[in-house]
């Protein structure tokens, strides 16, 4: 987005004169014009104050002793939310769980897709396209639709409350998205890459491990898998009932919704470690995401 | 590209291609037809169902389609997606992103600062967008929304009690709208500047270049993005459920908690399958055409 930025020189440096004239000619267009880029700026700020004031709540609560369900500023700013979430066993257990369901199903992921997206990108063969069209009509299925089966079929085959039956079931979640991110990956990768590894008398297999593997594109396809099992909630909210095994997002909900006393601050400190992984996600990125989902989910 | 050859490019390809398959397979295929085959049983939770369940023909369905907490589900949920997908995070966000994009005449500053800001939303996992909101629209005097009307002299609103559905399509707008307008400036963009010009300088006024130049040129982006977003809306479980729960009474029961709720809070397997192949069918059917869109890109 921003090479295009860079690249006006010539052109728009002519247009504004050409146009200059015709401006001139009416009066009116240079103020309304002005009037137009106040009333442009006016709604961004406005939008980009409903993104942000939300988010009052958690930076202040987090760092406040007496914190509540209210936004107020503490009157002594502490760590002490954080340390409780740390030495506690169960703010603990909460991020080692997440850890553990997102970790696994992102090795999974990469590996599988990796894999698969290779051969799809690599081979031609009867039914390619068809498969490719029907992966990405799997993608349309939401959770909810088949929870319930899901649920039963995770009892007969006894990965309910399991650790690996819910890092699969997460991982397949994203499979379908993640294929096409590899495949469109390996589309870029020109064959000859490979061919040079031949020559020197890899196999073909040697030759796609040694030399495609460490480009970019299982990375973005890593990040995507971890985040979007990092936040998945109804999944693990159905599969596990222990309350050991649960993930940060059940921890919060469990929290929020029980009456008694829910600590505010915990929550808060909680949210906040919750988070930092996908806004850092978003960050690092921020573009390989926009293109796989501007083109990406739109193909490429 | 090439063909398959040999025995070893063959094995290749079904050695590789078996994992993921395998995966889908399980966990996404066979629920999808389990779902099928459950929704034409009595299957429960608990009680004798449980163990033995038999067949009982469509009355799943007729149960549904003469339940009324059914049809007002469905209605809601389509009126949810039609309100914050359609109306929401594509006609608004992609009008915003008009006014963000850089194009001939038109250039704002702090566009990539406005960007990184509206990304927050997206960013923050759905249990914690919730709880954000939990306190924003707080219902009681102290509320952080509800002290801002107070400034200006209007009394409390009950957010999410006197006006959840609202409440709740407003959140899941401020979730999706920002990422949908980084998405579409960054699409406007990428449109030639010299294509842009020439509308201008055959007089074009803005409107005129956004209807005649921009929508033509972006309409397979712009149809892409609705599908998916229509489609996921759909599917929207955590933020509602964590927020509401469904209520109060019904309020904010979209078709996700109706499922979960029959399937797990009533035990009735059967009904909340049955319920989970109706949705099924209605997102197939705006998934083909959405494959349909995407049919070159293979």
């Amino acid at each position: 987005m921003s090479d295009e930025l860079e690249i006006p020189p010539a052109v728009p440096e002519a247009a504004p004169r050409a146009t200059s004239q015709a401006a001139a000619r009416r009066p009116g267009v240079r103020v309304r014009r002005s009037l137009a880029r106040t009333g442009a700026y006016l709604i961004l700020v406005a939008l980009a104050l409903f993104a942000i004031v939300p988010f009052s709540w958690l930076v202040l609560a987090a760092f406040d002793r007496q914190a509540s369900i209210f936004v107020k500023v503490p009157t002594a700013w502490t760590l002490e939310n954080f340390v409780n979430l740390f030495t506690n066993q169960d703010g603990l257990r909460l991020i080692v769980n997440s850890l553990i369901y997102s970790g696994g199903a992102t090795l999974v992921l990469v590996v599988v897709a990796t894999m698969a997206g290779y051969v799809l990108s690599r081979y031609s063969f009867p039914g390619r396209r068809t498969l490719m069209l029907g992966i990405l009509l799997i993608r349309v299925i939401p959770p909810t639709a088949i929870i319930a089966p899901l649920y039963i079929i995770a009892t007969s085959l006894g990965f309910l409350n399991t650790y690996y039956g819910v890092t699969l079931v997460l991982a397949s979640w994203q499979l379908p998205l993640a294929l096409w991110l590899m495949k469109g990956f390996f589309d870029t990768v020109p064959i000859q890459i490979e061919e040079a590894a031949w020559v020197d008398g890899a196999t073909r297999l040697k030759a796609a491990f040694r030399v495609v593997l460490p480009l970019a594109g299982p990375g973005v396809g890593a990040l995507i898998a971890f985040i979007g099992a990092w936040n998945e909630f109804l999944i693990p909210l159905v599969l596990i009932s222990d309350p050991d095994k649960q993930p940060i997002a059940l921890g919060l909900f469990r929290a929020y919704i029980s009456y008694t006393q829910v600590d505010w601050g915990f929550l808060a400190a909680l949210s906040m470690v919750y988070v930092i992984p996908a806004v850092v996600f978003y960050v690092v990125a921020r573009r390989a995401l926009q293109q796989s989902v501007a083109g990406g989910l739109a193909g490429t | 590209v090439r063909p398959v050859r040999s025995w070893r490019d063959a094995l290749t390809l079904v050695g590789f291609l078996t994992p993921a398959l395998a995966l889908l397979g399980v966990f996404t295929i066979w629920p999808a037809v389990w779902a099928i085959y459950q929704s034409f049983t009595n299957k429960a939770l608990t009680g004798f169902e449980a163990r033995s369940p038999h067949f009982v023909g469509l009355q799943n369905y007729t149960r549904l389609l003469g339940d009324p907490d059914f049809h007002s589900s469905m209605l809601r949920t389509f009126a949810f997606v039609l309100l914050s997908a359609v109306v929401g995070q594509t006609i608004f966000a992609f009008a915003i992103a008009y006014l963000m994009a850089e194009r001939p005449r038109w250039r704002l500053g702090f566009t990539p600062l406005f960007a990184a800001v509206f990304l927050l939303p997206l960013a923050v996992p759905e249990a914690v967008a919730a709880l954000l909101w939990a306190s924003t629209a707080n219902g009681t005097q102290e509320g952080l929304l509800n002290r801002g009307l107070g400034l200006v002299g209007l009394g409390p609103v009950e957010w999410l009690q006197a006006h959840a559905f609202e409440t709740v399509t407003v959140v899941n707008i401020w979730r999706g709208i920002p990422f949908a307008m980084v998405l579409f400036a960054a699409a406007i963009e990428s449109i030639p500047r010299t294509t842009l010009e020439a509308g201008l300088i055959d007089g074009a006024s803005a409107w005129q270049q956004l209807r005649r130049v921009v929508l033509p040129i972006l309409r397979p982006q712009i149809l892409t993005f609705l599908m998916l977003t229509t489609i996921t809306t759909f599917g929207i479980f955590g933020l509602v459920f964590f927020l509401t729960r469904g209520g109060p009474g019904n309020a904010t029961e979209i078709i996700g908690i109706y499922i979960y709720q029959r399937a797990f809070q009533f035990f009735e397997i059967g009904l909340g399958s049955a319920a989970g192949v109706l949705l099924l069918v209605v997102l197939l059917v705006l998934g083909a055409y959405y494959v349909w869109l995407m049919r070159e890109q293979v």
